[in-house]
Protein backbone atom coordinates (compact mmCIF):
# COMPACT_ATOMS: atom_id res chain seq x y z
CA UNK A 1 0.00 0.00 0.00
CA UNK A 2 1.29 3.50 -0.67
CA UNK A 3 3.27 5.21 1.71
CA UNK A 4 3.02 9.19 1.97
CA UNK A 5 5.64 11.44 3.36
CA UNK A 6 4.76 14.57 4.82
CA UNK A 7 7.85 16.71 4.22
CA UNK A 8 9.27 20.23 4.20
CA UNK A 9 12.52 21.56 5.98
CA UNK A 10 10.33 24.21 7.19
CA UNK A 11 8.89 24.45 10.73
CA UNK A 12 5.24 25.12 11.31
CA UNK A 13 4.18 24.69 7.70
CA UNK A 14 1.32 22.71 9.17
CA UNK A 15 3.07 19.06 8.51
CA UNK A 16 1.39 17.51 11.44
CA UNK A 17 -1.96 18.50 11.20
CA UNK A 18 -1.94 17.64 7.43
CA UNK A 19 -0.43 14.11 8.33
CA UNK A 20 -3.42 13.82 11.21
CA UNK A 21 -6.51 15.32 9.02
CA UNK A 22 -5.43 13.08 6.16
CA UNK A 23 -5.15 9.88 8.59
CA UNK A 24 -8.68 10.11 9.56
CA UNK A 25 -10.49 11.24 6.56
CA UNK A 26 -8.92 8.50 5.16
CA UNK A 27 -9.77 6.22 7.95
CA UNK A 28 -13.28 7.46 7.75
CA UNK A 29 -13.22 6.36 4.55
CA UNK A 30 -12.57 2.75 4.89
CA UNK A 31 -8.44 2.84 4.53
CA UNK A 32 -6.51 1.30 7.49
CA UNK A 33 -3.43 3.60 8.55
CA UNK A 34 -0.43 3.62 9.97
CA UNK A 35 1.01 7.05 11.17
CA UNK A 36 5.03 7.08 11.64
CA UNK A 37 5.43 10.22 14.45
CA UNK A 38 9.12 10.98 13.24
CA UNK A 39 8.96 14.39 14.65
CA UNK A 40 11.48 14.84 17.78
CA UNK A 41 8.57 17.24 19.12
CA UNK A 42 5.78 14.40 18.84
CA UNK A 43 2.86 16.12 17.88
CA UNK A 44 1.44 12.87 16.38
CA UNK A 45 2.26 11.14 19.65
CA UNK A 46 0.38 14.24 21.44
CA UNK A 47 -2.79 13.83 19.39
CA UNK A 48 -2.67 10.04 19.74
CA UNK A 49 -2.80 10.62 23.89
CA UNK A 50 -5.70 13.29 23.75
CA UNK A 51 -8.37 10.50 22.82
CA UNK A 52 -9.10 7.24 22.02
CA UNK A 53 -7.55 6.69 18.45
CA UNK A 54 -9.82 6.48 15.94
CA UNK A 55 -10.51 3.06 14.05
CA UNK A 56 -8.29 1.79 11.77
CA UNK A 57 -5.13 4.10 12.65
CA UNK A 58 -2.28 3.42 14.53
CA UNK A 59 0.24 5.38 15.38
CA UNK A 60 3.81 4.58 15.66
CA UNK A 61 6.07 7.05 17.99
CA UNK A 62 9.63 7.86 18.13
CA UNK A 63 10.63 6.40 14.80
CA UNK A 64 14.15 8.24 14.23
CA UNK A 65 16.95 8.27 11.07
CA UNK A 66 17.83 4.30 12.23
CA UNK A 67 14.30 2.76 12.29
CA UNK A 68 12.41 4.39 9.43
CA UNK A 69 13.63 2.55 6.38
CA UNK A 70 12.74 -1.06 8.02
CA UNK A 71 9.35 0.14 9.43
CA UNK A 72 8.49 1.91 6.30
CA UNK A 73 9.20 -1.34 4.82
CA UNK A 74 7.19 -3.58 7.29
CA UNK A 75 4.14 -1.53 6.97
CA UNK A 76 4.62 -1.07 3.31
CA UNK A 77 3.23 -4.44 2.81
CA UNK A 78 0.05 -5.53 4.92
CA UNK A 79 -2.33 -3.68 3.22
CA UNK A 80 -1.93 -0.05 4.85
CA UNK A 81 -1.37 3.19 3.91
CA UNK A 82 1.48 4.64 5.48
CA UNK A 83 1.87 8.02 6.40
CA UNK A 84 5.29 9.80 7.86
CA UNK A 85 4.80 12.68 9.41
CA UNK A 86 8.65 14.39 9.66
CA UNK A 87 10.35 17.35 11.67
CA UNK A 88 10.72 20.47 9.94
CA UNK A 89 14.34 20.38 9.48
CA UNK A 90 16.70 19.63 6.64
CA UNK A 91 18.33 16.07 7.81
CA UNK A 92 18.97 12.54 7.32
CA UNK A 93 15.87 10.96 8.17
CA UNK A 94 14.11 13.44 5.19
CA UNK A 95 16.02 11.67 2.37
CA UNK A 96 15.59 8.42 3.87
CA UNK A 97 11.93 8.71 4.15
CA UNK A 98 11.33 10.41 1.02
CA UNK A 99 13.30 7.55 -0.92
CA UNK A 100 11.10 4.88 0.26
CA UNK A 101 7.89 7.17 -0.80
CA UNK A 102 4.62 6.88 -2.98
CA UNK A 103 3.73 10.22 -2.60
CA UNK A 104 5.56 13.17 -1.10
CA UNK A 105 3.47 15.96 0.07
CA UNK A 106 4.94 19.29 0.54
CA UNK A 107 2.71 21.28 3.15
CA UNK A 108 3.07 25.26 3.02
CA UNK A 109 1.99 28.19 3.76
CA UNK A 110 1.35 30.94 1.24
CA UNK A 111 3.97 33.33 2.44
CA UNK A 112 7.60 33.73 0.64
CA UNK A 113 9.26 32.54 3.67
CA UNK A 114 7.07 29.31 3.76
CA UNK A 115 7.55 28.91 -0.25
CA UNK A 116 11.71 29.46 -0.05
CA UNK A 117 12.41 26.69 2.59
CA UNK A 118 9.51 24.27 1.11
CA UNK A 119 11.14 24.68 -2.09
CA UNK A 120 14.53 22.28 -0.94
CA UNK A 121 11.96 19.67 -0.11
CA UNK A 122 11.09 19.62 -4.04
CA UNK A 123 15.01 20.01 -4.77
CA UNK A 124 15.63 17.10 -2.84
CA UNK A 125 13.47 15.02 -3.90
CA UNK A 126 14.07 15.80 -7.89
CA UNK A 127 17.75 15.03 -6.94
CA UNK A 128 16.54 11.47 -5.16
CA UNK A 129 14.54 10.92 -8.33
CA UNK A 130 18.10 11.25 -10.02
CA UNK A 131 20.27 9.17 -7.39
CA UNK A 132 17.54 6.18 -7.62
CA UNK A 133 16.23 6.03 -10.93
CA UNK A 134 12.74 6.62 -10.41
CA UNK A 135 9.55 8.78 -9.97
CA UNK A 136 8.63 10.13 -6.42
CA UNK A 137 5.21 11.97 -7.24
CA UNK A 138 5.24 14.89 -5.12
CA UNK A 139 2.74 17.76 -4.39
CA UNK A 140 2.47 21.25 -2.33
CA UNK A 141 -0.46 21.83 -0.08
CA UNK A 142 -0.79 25.33 0.90
CA UNK A 143 -2.01 25.00 4.35
CA UNK A 144 -3.77 28.23 6.91
CA UNK A 145 -5.33 29.32 3.56
CA UNK A 146 -7.18 32.29 4.17
CA UNK A 147 -11.28 32.97 2.78
CA UNK A 148 -9.81 35.53 0.19
CA UNK A 149 -6.79 34.72 -1.27
CA UNK A 150 -3.42 37.51 -0.77
CA UNK A 151 -1.96 38.57 -3.36
CA UNK A 152 1.45 36.82 -2.16
CA UNK A 153 -0.68 33.45 -2.14
CA UNK A 154 -1.60 34.13 -5.42
CA UNK A 155 1.98 35.10 -6.59
CA UNK A 156 3.46 31.57 -5.11
CA UNK A 157 0.70 29.30 -6.82
CA UNK A 158 1.44 31.36 -10.53
CA UNK A 159 5.31 29.92 -9.95
CA UNK A 160 5.11 26.94 -8.39
CA UNK A 161 2.27 25.63 -11.46
CA UNK A 162 5.28 27.56 -13.81
CA UNK A 163 8.19 25.30 -12.13
CA UNK A 164 5.51 22.45 -12.87
CA UNK A 165 4.66 21.69 -9.64
CA UNK A 166 1.45 19.65 -9.11
CA UNK A 167 -1.04 21.49 -5.87
CA UNK A 168 -3.33 19.89 -4.14
CA UNK A 169 -6.63 21.11 -4.28
CA UNK A 170 -8.27 22.26 -2.23
CA UNK A 171 -6.06 23.63 -0.05
CA UNK A 172 -6.05 23.46 4.00
CA UNK A 173 -7.52 26.80 5.01
CA UNK A 174 -7.12 27.73 8.65
CA UNK A 175 -9.45 26.36 10.71
CA UNK A 176 -10.50 26.05 13.94
CA UNK A 177 -11.72 22.69 14.31
CA UNK A 178 -8.26 22.04 12.39
CA UNK A 179 -6.35 23.43 15.65
CA UNK A 180 -8.33 21.97 17.89
CA UNK A 181 -7.02 18.61 16.93
CA UNK A 182 -4.71 18.62 18.86
CA UNK A 183 -6.58 19.25 22.12
CA UNK A 184 -9.54 17.25 21.60
CA UNK A 185 -7.70 14.10 20.02
CA UNK A 186 -9.48 11.92 17.70
CA UNK A 187 -11.12 13.33 14.33
CA UNK A 188 -13.36 16.20 13.27
CA UNK A 189 -17.06 13.95 13.53
CA UNK A 190 -15.97 13.51 17.10
CA UNK A 191 -14.54 16.51 18.73
CA UNK A 192 -16.78 19.83 20.17
CA UNK A 193 -18.11 22.11 17.77
CA UNK A 194 -15.45 24.41 16.67
CA UNK A 195 -16.16 26.93 14.60
CA UNK A 196 -17.79 26.09 11.15
CA UNK A 197 -17.59 22.52 11.37
CA UNK A 198 -19.35 21.35 8.47
CA UNK A 199 -16.83 23.42 6.54
CA UNK A 200 -13.81 22.01 8.21
CA UNK A 201 -15.26 18.30 7.59
CA UNK A 202 -15.88 19.38 3.78
CA UNK A 203 -12.10 20.66 3.52
CA UNK A 204 -10.70 17.88 4.93
CA UNK A 205 -12.79 15.23 3.24
CA UNK A 206 -12.01 17.12 -0.10
CA UNK A 207 -8.50 17.52 0.49
CA UNK A 208 -8.15 13.46 0.97
CA UNK A 209 -10.21 12.66 -2.01
CA UNK A 210 -7.62 15.07 -4.03
CA UNK A 211 -4.76 12.84 -2.54
CA UNK A 212 -6.42 9.38 -2.80
CA UNK A 213 -6.52 10.74 -6.66
CA UNK A 214 -3.15 11.23 -6.81
CA UNK A 215 -2.46 7.92 -5.30
CA UNK A 216 -4.53 5.86 -7.98
CA UNK A 217 -3.90 8.04 -11.17
CA UNK A 218 -1.21 5.70 -11.73
CA UNK A 219 -2.32 2.49 -10.82
CA UNK B 1 -17.09 19.39 -3.78
CA UNK B 2 -19.11 16.16 -4.44
CA UNK B 3 -21.71 15.45 -2.09
CA UNK B 4 -21.18 11.21 -2.95
CA UNK B 5 -19.45 9.91 0.26
CA UNK B 6 -16.12 9.31 0.20
CA UNK B 7 -14.90 6.26 0.06
CA UNK B 8 -11.61 4.06 -0.32
CA UNK B 9 -11.27 1.78 -2.55
CA UNK B 10 -8.22 -0.80 -1.37
CA UNK B 11 -7.52 -2.65 -4.31
CA UNK B 12 -6.77 0.57 -6.41
CA UNK B 13 -4.07 1.43 -3.37
CA UNK B 14 -0.92 0.30 -4.71
CA UNK B 15 3.07 0.69 -3.90
CA UNK B 16 4.94 1.45 -6.03
CA UNK B 17 8.31 -0.77 -6.50
CA UNK B 18 11.35 0.72 -4.27
CA UNK B 19 14.51 -0.13 -3.32
CA UNK B 20 15.05 -0.86 -0.10
CA UNK B 21 18.93 -1.43 -0.10
CA UNK B 22 21.28 0.01 2.00
CA UNK B 23 22.67 1.03 -1.36
CA UNK B 24 19.64 2.48 -3.07
CA UNK B 25 19.59 4.36 1.18
CA UNK B 26 22.55 5.84 0.74
CA UNK B 27 22.44 7.02 -3.09
CA UNK B 28 18.99 9.02 -1.88
CA UNK B 29 21.56 10.25 1.18
CA UNK B 30 24.35 11.35 -0.49
CA UNK B 31 21.77 14.01 -2.98
CA UNK B 32 20.43 14.67 0.64
CA UNK B 33 23.82 15.95 1.79
CA UNK B 34 24.33 18.23 -0.78
CA UNK B 35 21.28 20.17 -0.27
CA UNK B 36 22.14 19.97 3.57
CA UNK B 37 19.91 17.43 5.15
CA UNK B 38 22.25 15.98 6.76
CA UNK B 39 22.79 13.80 10.11
CA UNK B 40 20.75 15.51 12.98
CA UNK B 41 20.23 12.94 15.05
CA UNK B 42 21.45 12.97 18.42
CA UNK B 43 25.25 11.48 19.03
CA UNK B 44 25.66 8.78 20.82
CA UNK B 45 27.50 8.82 24.32
CA UNK B 46 31.28 7.41 23.54
CA UNK B 47 32.84 5.03 26.14
CA UNK B 48 31.84 2.34 28.51
CA UNK B 49 28.42 2.69 29.72
CA UNK B 50 27.67 3.17 33.44
CA UNK B 51 27.22 0.18 35.42
CA UNK B 52 22.99 -0.53 36.19
CA UNK B 53 23.38 -1.18 39.20
CA UNK B 54 25.48 1.39 40.70
CA UNK B 55 25.46 4.20 37.77
CA UNK B 56 29.21 4.64 38.02
CA UNK B 57 32.03 3.54 35.57
CA UNK B 58 34.14 0.43 36.69
CA UNK B 59 36.80 1.62 38.46
CA UNK B 60 40.13 0.98 36.77
CA UNK B 61 42.82 -1.49 37.73
CA UNK B 62 45.76 -3.03 36.22
CA UNK B 63 45.29 -6.01 33.47
CA UNK B 64 46.05 -9.20 35.76
CA UNK B 65 44.08 -7.85 38.90
CA UNK B 66 40.85 -6.95 35.79
CA UNK B 67 40.93 -10.58 34.89
CA UNK B 68 40.94 -12.16 38.43
CA UNK B 69 38.19 -10.09 39.48
CA UNK B 70 36.26 -10.64 36.42
CA UNK B 71 37.29 -14.58 36.68
CA UNK B 72 35.86 -14.52 39.90
CA UNK B 73 32.89 -12.81 39.48
CA UNK B 74 31.88 -14.89 36.95
CA UNK B 75 32.30 -17.57 39.05
CA UNK B 76 29.96 -16.21 42.02
CA UNK B 77 27.53 -15.37 39.15
CA UNK B 78 28.15 -11.55 40.20
CA UNK B 79 28.37 -8.07 39.39
CA UNK B 80 32.27 -7.24 39.29
CA UNK B 81 31.59 -4.57 41.79
CA UNK B 82 30.16 -6.86 44.40
CA UNK B 83 34.03 -8.31 45.23
CA UNK B 84 35.54 -4.49 45.14
CA UNK B 85 32.88 -3.71 47.84
CA UNK B 86 33.77 -7.12 49.77
CA UNK B 87 37.74 -6.13 49.71
CA UNK B 88 36.72 -2.66 50.49
CA UNK B 89 35.02 -4.06 53.47
CA UNK B 90 37.72 -6.62 54.32
CA UNK B 91 40.53 -3.46 54.08
CA UNK B 92 38.23 -1.31 56.94
CA UNK B 93 38.22 -4.15 59.34
CA UNK B 94 41.77 -4.43 58.77
CA UNK B 95 41.97 -0.98 59.32
CA UNK B 96 39.70 -0.50 62.54
CA UNK B 97 41.88 -3.84 64.19
CA UNK B 98 44.73 -2.13 63.40
CA UNK B 99 44.01 1.13 66.06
Amino acid sequence: MPTIVIASPKGGAGKSTTAIVLATELAHAGARVTLLDCDPNRSLSLWAGRAAVPHRIEVLSDIGEAEIVRTIKRHDQDGQIVIVDLEGVASRLVSRAISQADLVITPMRATTLDATVGVRALQLIQEEEEALDRRIPHAVVFTMTKAIRSKQHSGIEASLRDQGVALLEPPLMERAAFSALFEFGGDLRNMPPQGNMDAAIRNAEDFARAVYARMTEDA
Amino acid sequence: MTSKPFSVDLGRLRSREKDHSAAAVERAERAGEELGFVDRAPGRRRGRKPSPRTGQVHAKVLPHVATEIAGEARRRGVQQGVILEEAWALYKAAEEAEK
